[in-house]
């Protein structure tokens, strides 16, 4: 446990457990943090960044930082919002956590191997394994039956596709019935059920949700993401939601900002 | 799920495009089946020329390719005749007038003469004796078969004997008269013959021939040699067609009826011998047949021809170039097919971008994403090619009738070249992978967090 980096973080860490549908909050960034002994003593992380850099080279080759991260934990069992500006390097916070993107320095260690020292395959393996991604757009593939979508992920995971545990987890997600339906013939809630439901195909340690409510009306967002934290939950897993709607991240029990521990996107902070 | 059902399904969701693609790829593929096939049966064709018993052509002196296309495939005009003295020369003494040895008789096992230059509507009409069915086989040594009726005998001189295709398209059956033309289709009306057989078939060029009897032929007008003395500006043309005035008698019209005298010696030539040379105890046959040759073709009387060694000339020198060609544009006509997949899948890949940016974020790694596309332009090539491969089987049927009818060699949908369509599946594969390199790079290579923000 490193309480330094929680500290540097700024966290509003919420002790007691909340209920699915809490009541919205407003956000206290600005609130000052607890004393130290408050804080509750964080689980074996399941992701660990620490001292994590990511830069980009514009066309006239002018070198833009992005990410510049100290320390940041995410707990076997936590649910986590992580709040951002647009530019603050959410989406490539994600993709460096993911393995999609590596670092140019540090270490993202995910359930214990430092994926920054990887190659890409073992990369995309440890993502296939240990990680699962909902996106904005769902990405369900098109061609693809819901059942079908999840076997897709199922296969490119290190064990064998389970079909039963495919009807499963889209039954958990309330599809049973939808199981032979393509995407073009499910609502936009039942499309990202499915995707929920593909997330959680290769039993991963870690869900990472990006705006996964940015793309649908308010009144599924609550929908989704009670989806979300109730099946996590349910299968013991680690919620990381990246948003930047105020009113999804009060729900959580842990709420950060990215501005607050990633160096590269101070000038962000408002 | 597998890879391949993963590609499987991605050629199910771009189903019009993939049913295109594999069709245009099915139709080069027709294209070079009925050409390796269609390019089997006229080898076929030519190949059946051999090994029908005989070995050796005798006949008037000239090209020696004109003189096998024109007796043993019953193409092109023949070239001039030989003498009856010198078709005398191969027989032995019991079947010679003088009871004498022929020259050449101790180097001929069977010598069976055959005379040319009469059709019976637009099939060759050929003069020869019992010995043509009786002695030489349709290769292999399988001996002729009638499938209606018998050979002719000897003395009846106004017999015939009818190929299968003859008989098959003309509806002539045993019993049936028929009365040749001579010189060309268009030529006078000879005498009627009466079929007395019908062959079965033997997917040869003998199926595509008119034999009646030598001395009814004879007897037919304009057949006879004029003899010395008789008519000086009356050539002799007859077998050779080239009777400028049909309607000129030859001073024995009188024998050209039923039960006359046969033709004297004296008026008579041959077109051309079928020669089956012997061999001697210790020697190979075809050294005889060398030595044979080569005292035949030193002399004046004419020339010997092997028949397969002229076919053989004549594929190499003809044959094999234009089958080589037909083969390198029906390949192009594949290789344009293999760039349909190419286009077909560059044209999808904007499509496919996002499916392989998708699957990436999902664990897959680069290299599922490549074999993925490699495996879809398989499966195209392997469908489109099947596909083609039964369309060009049936487009073989569908001209099996006309091939057989004009080739002599039965075609059906099921002839094969089986050596070459077993090599044009991996051919396809392969080509369908060189294709599909590109789009399948371009997959490898996709950006999957500029698709995932996109």
């Amino acid at each position: 446990m490193r309480t330094g980096d929680l500290w540097r973080e700024r966290e509003i860490y919420t002790a007691v457990p909340q209920p699915l549908n809490p009541p919205v909050k407003k956000p206290v960034f600005d609130h000052p943090l607890p004393p130290p002994d408050t804080i509750p003593p964080m689980a074996t992380p399941v992701l660990e960044l620490i001292d994590v850099r990511k830069s980009f080279t514009m066309p006239g080759g002018e070198q833009v930082n992005i990410l510049d991260i100290g320390s940041f934990q995410l707990a076997a069992d936590e649910h986590c919002a992580l709040e951002g500006r647009s530019g603050s390097g959410k989406s490539t916070l994600l993709n460096v956590i993911s393995g999609i993107m590596r670092p140019d320095a540090g270490r993202v260690i995910i359930d214990g191997i430092d994926i920054a020292r990887l190659d890409e395959a073992r990369r995309d393996r440890v993502r296939a394994d240990r990680l699962g991604l909902v996106f904005q757009q769902f990405n369900l593939l098109p061609g693809f039956t819901a059942l079908e979508n999840v076997l897709v992920a199922m296969s490119f995971g290190s064990g064998r596709p389970d079909r039963d545990r495919a009807v499963r987890l889209l039954d958990a997600v309330g599809l049973r019935h939808r199981l032979d339906h393509k995407p073009s013939a499910l609502s936009v809630g039942q499309q990202q059920r499915v995707a929920v439901a593909r997330a959680l195909a290769n039993r991963p340690r870690a869900v990472l949700a990006d705006e996964p409510t940015a793309s649908i009306d308010p009144a599924h967002q609550q929908q989704v993401i009670d989806l979300l934290r109730t099946t996590c939950t349910e299968q013991g897993v680690a919620l990381l939601v990246v948003t930047h709607a105020a009113d999804v991240a009060g729900q959580f029990p842990r709420r950060i900002r990215l501005e607050d521990f990633n160096r590269a996107a101070a000038g962000h902070r408002s | 799920m597998t890879l391949l059902g993963i590609a499987c399904r991605n050629i199910r969701q771009r189903l019009l495009t993939s049913l295109l693609t594999a069709l245009s790829l099915a139709l080069g593929v027709a294209l070079v089946v009925a050409t390796l096939v269609t390019g089997g049966i006229v080898k076929q064709a030519f190949e059946s020329g051999s090994g029908l018993g005989y070995n050796m052509i005798v006949g008037a002196k000239g090209s020696p390719l004109q003189l096998v296309l024109n007796s043993v495939y019953l193409v092109s005009k023949p070239i001039e005749n030989i003498s009856w003295d010198f078709y005398q020369q191969f027989l032995p003494a019991a079947e010679r007038p003088d009871g004498v040895d022929g020259t050449f008789a101790a180097s001929t096992k069977t010598a069976v003469p055959i005379c040319m230059g009469d059709y019976y509507r637009g099939f060759r009409v050929i003069g020869t004796n019992t010995a043509y069915f009786d002695r030489l086989t349709i290769g292999d040594g399988r001996p002729f078969a009638f499938s209606g009726g018998r050979n002719f005998r000897n003395d009846e001189f106004f017999g015939g004997v009818l190929g299968a295709t003859v008989a098959a398209k003309l509806g002539l059956k045993p019993g049936d008269p028929f009365a040749p033309t001579h010189g060309a289709d268009d030529g006078k009306v000879h005498d009627p013959f009466t079929v007395t057989g019908v062959l079965a078939r033997t997917d040869t060029p003998v199926d595509r021939g008119v034999f009646v009897n030598m001395e009814g032929f004879y007897l037919q007008d304009g057949h006879a040699k004029p003899v010395e003395g008789e008519e000086a500006s009356g050539q002799r043309t007859a077998d050779s067609g080239e009777d400028a005035d049909g309607s000129r008698e030859h001073g024995n019209r009188e024998h050209g009826k039923q039960g006359q005298a046969p033709l004297p010696f004296a008026q008579r030539e041959v077109t051309a011998l079928l020669l089956d040379t012997a061999s001697l105890p210790g020697l190979p046959p075809e050294l005889m047949a060398m030595g044979l040759r080569t005292a035949i073709n030193e002399g004046r009387d004419g020339q010997a021809a092997l028949p397969i060694a002229e076919i053989r000339l004549l594929l190499d020198l003809f044959v094999r170039p234009l089958e080589l060609l037909l083969l390198l544009v029906t390949t192009l006509v594949v290789i344009v097919s293999a760039i349909g997949i190419l286009v077909s899948m560059v044209g999808s890949s904007l499509e496919r971008s996002r499916d392989v940016a998708i699957m990436r974020a999902l664990g897959a790694r680069r290299s599922h994403v490549l074999v993925v596309v490699l495996i879809e332009a398989v499966l195209l090539a392997v469908g489109g090619g099947l596909a083609g491969w039964v369309l060009g089987h049936l487009l073989v049927g569908a001209i099996a009738p006309l091939i057989t009818t004009n080739a002599g060699v039965s075609a059906s949908i099921f002839s094969a070249a089986p050596g070459a369509e077993l090599l044009l599946v991996p051919f396809l594969v392969v080509l369908a992978i060189l294709a599909a390199l590109l789009p399948a790079l371009a997959a490898y290579r996709t950006d999957v967090a500029k698709w995932l923000s996109s």
